[in-house]
């Protein structure tokens, strides 16, 4: 019997998990190591998502607004509801209200908070942006306004070519 | 949570007026009223009264109609999931899965300095070892009906607080369809919520996704210190958990168990907390008004006033729970 969508983004989901950032940010920073092995870890597990939403969904166009779509199931799949700002030929941007990084315990430094939310969103974004525009074809940046108490964090993606 | 601001709406306009209607009850009962008015305050209330008691009472028997029917059902039902879906074999397998995560994730937790590591580690003991004992009081009931003697070992796999609560669930299943609040307890624990990244606050994780977060965990502590962990272990374990309990899971959906359940537990509170309140604001003032009315002559008439403003007053009061009440049984 044929799996449905939210069946096979389950099982997608079951497949490639991200470790839990609360409890693995604590982790590294008492070993004072492991921080590349976390960024490798999550673009792999974030291609092989990516790769396998673009499957389920028919999405082939490596253009913004394949991965304006990508970028709203993933997010969508992780419990994470966005806000589309702007979506033109060469770039998307968004806001976000909820981040992982707000919920890694009060005694992690904003300094480290800092730190891993680079990490994890270099990483995570290159891993989209790679899947779904091909090899360092764009670039992601962000505000990191989440984390430093402001209300929502934008996220903005642009080809390399207009910048 | 919108319902039970309405509710507390309602209550609020009905205490007030209740408010007004005892204020002018009072305001009039102070000046002298004809004895004629009193009889016929206190027969209007009586006949009120004995009126809304039927119509509590025909509600209550809807409602345990209702009750019955759904109970029915749901034990037609257990036969089938005691026979076919929660076989001996697929418990067993299952509750030896639960085993090992158990033993591997208390021996993790020990071995941890990283308090969010051990919370991480401890939340999947617990969860685990509730799934397990819920499974084991199941079991004990499937040997029961088959008539297969229990060898001990599952229980004997139990700590004294996992025994006390092997025990309680063991004896809260009276009736056939209660498996299925076991059942249903089972799956609530194991499944993961619609979205899972971000932990909201206060929101319990379902072990499904602890269990993977640990995983990926694992495999990345692994890369880091190029050693091999008990991951495969781990993994292996998950995939046939989510390949068994995922299968109940979906049977329990597809027969719409989680929605009878909860329709029963309404029926049953309406038999229950609002029959009783209901009954007490009527039956006590119309029993209290049939012991007046014999009595009733123009010298007592003095003496029951008061009593028979306060009935009087019941009765509006009766009249809201009794339309609460009807509100209700409607929504079943």
């Amino acid at each position: 019997m044929k799996k449905t969508v939210e069946e096979q983004i389950k099982v997608l989901l079951t497949k490639h998990s991200e470790p839990p950032l609360k409890v693995i940010i604590p982790i590294l920073e008492k070993a004072g190591r492991g921080e590349q092995e976390l960024a490798a870890h999550i673009y792999d597990i974030d291609s092989s998502l990516t790769k396998g939403i673009k499957e389920i969904f028919g999405l082939k166009d490596k253009n913004m607004k394949t991965l304006a779509k990508v970028v709203e199931i993933v997010l969508g799949a992780f419990g994470q509801k966005i806000e589309p700002i702007e979506l033109s030929e060469s770039r998307f941007s968004l806001s976000i209200s909820d981040c992982p990084m707000l919920h890694v315990g009060k005694d992690v430094s904003l300094n480290v908070k800092s730190k891993f939310c680079d990490l994890i969103c270099t990483s995570g974004s290159r891993a989209l942006m790679d899947t779904v525009l091909g090899q360092d074809k764009g670039i992601c940046f962000w505000d990191k306004s989440l984390i430093k108490g402001k209300g929502k964090c934008r996220l903005v993606f642009e080809l390399v070519k207009t910048r | 949570m919108s319902y039970l601001k309405n509710s507390l709406f309602l209550i609020s306009i009905c205490l007030v007026a209740v408010g007004i209607v005892f204020i002018l009850v009072w305001l009039n009962t102070t000046e002298s009223i004809r004895y004629a008015d009193f009889q016929t305050v206190l027969t209007t209330t009586t006949a009120t009264f004995g009126t809304m008691l039927g119509i509590i009472t025909a509600g209550l028997m809807f409602t345990q109609g209702k009750f019955s029917e759904l109970a029915s059902e749901l034990s037609e039902k257990s036969t089938d999931y005691l026979a076919k879906v929660l076989s001996l074999e697929k418990i067993q397998t299952i509750e030896n899965h639960l085993l090992v995560l158990r033993k591997t994730f208390i021996d993790l937790a020990a071995t941890t300095t990283i308090n969010e590591e051990r919370d991480l580690y401890e939340r999947i003991t617990v969860k685990a070892s509730s799934i397990f004992v819920n499974f084991a009081a199941l079991l004990n009931l499937k040997l029961k009906q088959q008539g297969l003697p229990d060898t001990g070992l599952i229980v004997s796999e139990m700590d004294s607080n996992l025994y006390r609560l092997y025990e309680k669930r063991r004896k809260s299943i009276r009736k056939d369809w209660q498996i299925f609040n076991i059942i249903k307890e089972i799956v609530d624990i194991w499944e993961a919520p619609t979205a899972f990244f971000t932990e909201k606050s206060g929101r319990k994780s379902a072990l499904h996704a602890d269990l993977k977060g640990s995983v990926s965990l694992l495999e990345l502590k692994e890369k880091v210190d190029r050693s091999s962990t008990i991951r495969s272990e781990v993994v292996k374990m998950l995939s046939n958990l989510i390949d068994e309990l995922g299968k109940i899971s979906k049977r329990l959906h597809e027969d719409r168990i989680p929605q009878l359940l909860f329709q029963m537990e309404q029926a049953s509170t309406l038999r229950g907390k609002y029959f009783y309140l209901a009954l007490i604001f009527i039956a006590a003032p119309l029993l209290i008004n049939l012991i007046i009315l014999p009595q009733l002559s123009e010298t007592t008439i003095t003496f029951f006033k008061q009593i028979i403003s306060i009935t009087s007053l019941l009765s509006v009061m009766g009249v809201i729970f009794l339309l609460l009440y009807i509100h209700k049984i409607l929504n079943v």
